[in-house]
């Protein structure tokens, strides 16, 4: 009669499933452009293409979290994990604009744009807090 | 908004898990729903009530 078994929704399943393989192209391809590319080498196509090699392995963990909304059905934890991305995004845009204007102010060290998406994925552990307290419950992915 | 999810799950017995498996949705979100944390869409308030027997405005009540 129930053919569908809610404790652990597929979308979470296959979020991790496109996680794993897109991650260890990351991994791989900073390997390889820092083999390949000495640090602060002159921009040319070659240089340039290998150095987004990794920025593609970023758009697939985008797409990845894109799906997952698109894909999970249950509205509840949907919600959750909106919330999770709107406080990642809070956290991300306070600190990178605070940083901005101390970086215009004074002499702090620049903030690397690299740091941008990182930082985000730390914002989602927020947002996992910001659940458990005010939800009770953290939903299922960081 | 107030609602008699956990009255009307107790009088047939049914776990929350019991419920979330006839609505096709996690146990989490039967729990939120039953203690006001959450408030359901109309789709799913349909479904609720469907499983139920019952229309909305038997399970579902006005107020915070």
């Amino acid at each position: 009669m129930f053919g569908r078994k809610s404790v652990k929704n597929p979308a979470y399943r296959r979020y991790a499933l496109r996680m794993l393989p897109v991650s260890l192209l990351y991994v791989g391809a900073i390997m390889l452009a820092s083999r390949l590319v000495p640090d602060h080498a002159e921009a040319n196509p070659m240089t340039i293409g290998i150095a987004l090699l990794p920025g593609l392995a970023v758009l697939g963990w985008i797409w990845t979290m894109a799906r997952l909304l698109i894909e999970l059905d249950d509205e509840y934890l949907r919600m959750l994990e909106v919330r999770k991305f709107l406080v990642a995004t809070g956290v991300t845009l306070a600190i990178c604009s605070v940083w901005g204007l101390l970086e215009i102010y004074t002499d702090v060290p620049k903030l690397p744009v690299f740091l941008v998406f990182p930082l985000w994925a730390m914002g989602l552990f927020v947002g996992m807090l910001v659940n458990r307290i005010t939800q009770g419950t953290a939903g299922a992915c960081a | 908004m107030n609602n008699r999810l956990k009255i009307l799950r107790a009088e047939r017995g049914w776990s929350q898990q019991d419920l979330a498996e006839r609505l096709e949705v996690s146990r989490q979100s039967v729990n939120a729903i039953e203690t006001g944390r959450y408030d359901p869409s109309l789709p799913l308030a349909f479904r609720i009530a469907d499983v139920f027997g019952m229309t909305i405005e038997d399970i579902f009540l006005r107020g915070e």
